[in-house]
């Protein structure tokens, strides 16, 4: 890393790092959240109605 | 894309400008804030609002719920529609929730948006959960109601006498109490099972000709096209061909045996097998144009002289199926459902046709069935009966074996 990095570029930089933490916590990762336990519940789902049945005893 | 590589390229070094201390607390904040909103999420849409948002909720299920003992009571505790619907259980809760968008779907697409409609479904939206209660023990309903904190003297006699046995097997609740929260579906113990209506949408157009087909219900038999003078009736899951078709009536050849004895009036499905199915009114037994008799027998159980017959009636067209499997498979269900609930039910083949009779009647009090329903069980019972079993295999066979 240069030690010679202006200040324009250290601002950008630092406001670059802002904006990419808050999209991966604000965003992508509730986005990808909802998406996996979404799909793992229509994953059960499926094999409930095509494989396992109801839900039986137990858990 | 410009924006994507930007971002890529400093999400892939480690920060220059933010802390570590930074990056945590920010990131734990919102992963608490998420949970709270993903869990808040689960929890709106399990409330009753939220359900009865739909009108097809709100118009009939809802209105059939303040009916009952789960809306209002003497002690004021009550359940709303996830308490009982949604399953509680993690995993099976997610199930349900992403389930919900066959729900959905119904909502755009109005499949029930209708009074009609609705009532058309009913049936089969009560069996969905009717099973989901089967194979997990009713375990909603153990949420509030435990046996194990039942306190057998404050209840009735009549209750207790239920209910402890229930208890000792850990019986599924929704095996009797179907119809605790919302209505049955209409005619259920009223007016007709459901399960055998559906039975008789199952009906296919008949050729004249020797193929078999079976009643898929109790039909009445005429002397006339016009099914003005009564004949007799014939019993659900009978054989029959087809001779002609007239208007919205067809003539019926009926294939059976009878006791040559009295008036004859009873037709059975097979020699020496007290299997009913069809009864004649008395002119029509004695009158040889309706009736062509064949080989006769004398069964030596009995000494009586048997016949075969070949009875020729009109009745109304839309009543008969191909092959009896549907029928069977119904009878089947609801002879488990109805004989299973205080002792194991017994083997059909292990009674033969002629005992089934005597061993059904003395048993078919504790059940719901109606009349009807009952016909077309103990005829299932009768047909799988060891009269009709092949000693190899257990699956009945249509033509019972040489007596």
């Amino acid at each position: 890393m240069a030690k010679t990095e202006s200040r324009q570029e250290t601002g950008s930089s630092k406001r670059r790092e802002w904006t990419a933490l808050l999209f991966i916590v604000a965003i992508v990762v509730p986005l990808l959240s909802i998406a996996v336990v979404g799909g793992y519940g229509f994953v059960v789902w499926m094999l409930q109605v095509f494989v396992l049945g109801p839900p039986g005893h137990g858990g | 894309m410009k924006l994507l590589a930007t971002l890529w390229n400093t999400l892939k070094r480690p920060p220059v400008h933010l802390s570590l201390g930074v990056v945590v607390i920010v990131s734990f904040i919102a992963g608490v804030i998420f949970w709270g909103g993903f869990n808040t999420a689960m929890e709106v849409t399990n409330t009753e609002k939220f359900c009865v948002s739909c009108h097809e909720m709100e118009d009939n299920v809802y209105q059939e719920l303040q009916e009952t003992v789960h809306w209002s009571n003497r002690t004021g505790v009550r359940a709303i529609c996830s308490d009982c619907h949604v399953p509680h259980e993690w995993t099976a809760k997610i199930a349900r929730k992403m389930q919900a968008s066959k729900e959905v779907w119904g909502t755009i697409f109005g499949t029930i948006d209708t009074p009609e409609k609705f009532e058309e479904k009913r049936l089969e939206l009560a069996q969905h959960e009717w099973s989901r209660f089967q194979a997990n023990g009713s375990k909603e309903c153990r949420s509030c109601h435990d046996y194990d904190s039942m306190d057998w003297e404050l209840m009735s006699d009549e209750a207790r006498r239920f209910m402890k046995p229930a208890a000792e097997r850990d019986q599924s609740c929704v095996d009797c109490h179907k119809g605790i929260a919302h209505h049955l579906p209409e005619d259920m113990n009223k007016g007709g099972n459901p399960m055998l209506a559906k039975l008789v949408n199952n009906a296919v157009a008949v050729n004249a000709g020797s193929e078999a087909y079976y009643s898929a219900e109790s039909v009445d038999l005429y002397r006339d096209a016009e099914r003005t003078e009564l004949a007799g009736h014939l019993t659900i899951a009978s054989e029959v061909t087809v001779q002609e078709t007239q208007g919205d009536s067809v003539k019926l050849a009926i294939p059976g045996w009878r006791k040559e004895k009295g008036f004859g009036r009873v037709l059975y499905e097979g020699f020496g097998q007290n299997i009913t199915n069809a009864v004649l009114e008395k002119d029509v037994s004695q009158d040889e144009a309706l009736v062509a008799t064949g080989e006769q027998k004398v069964d030596d159980l009995t000494g009586l002289p048997w016949a075969q017959v070949t009875v020729e009636l009109w009745a109304k067209k839309g009543a008969y199926v191909d092959e009896r499997d549907a029928l069977w498979d119904t009878a089947s269900e609801i002879y488990h459902d109805g004989c299973s609930v205080c002792h194991g039910e017994p083997d059909p083949e292990h009674f033969d046709a002629n005992t089934w009779p005597a061993m059904f009647s003395g048993m078919v009090g504790f059940t719901n069935m109606d009349a009807p329903t009952q016909s077309l069980v103990l005829k299932y019972l009768q047909k799988h009966s060891s009269d009709y079993v092949d000693a190899e295999n257990t699956t009945g066979v249509e033509d019972a074996p040489e007596q």
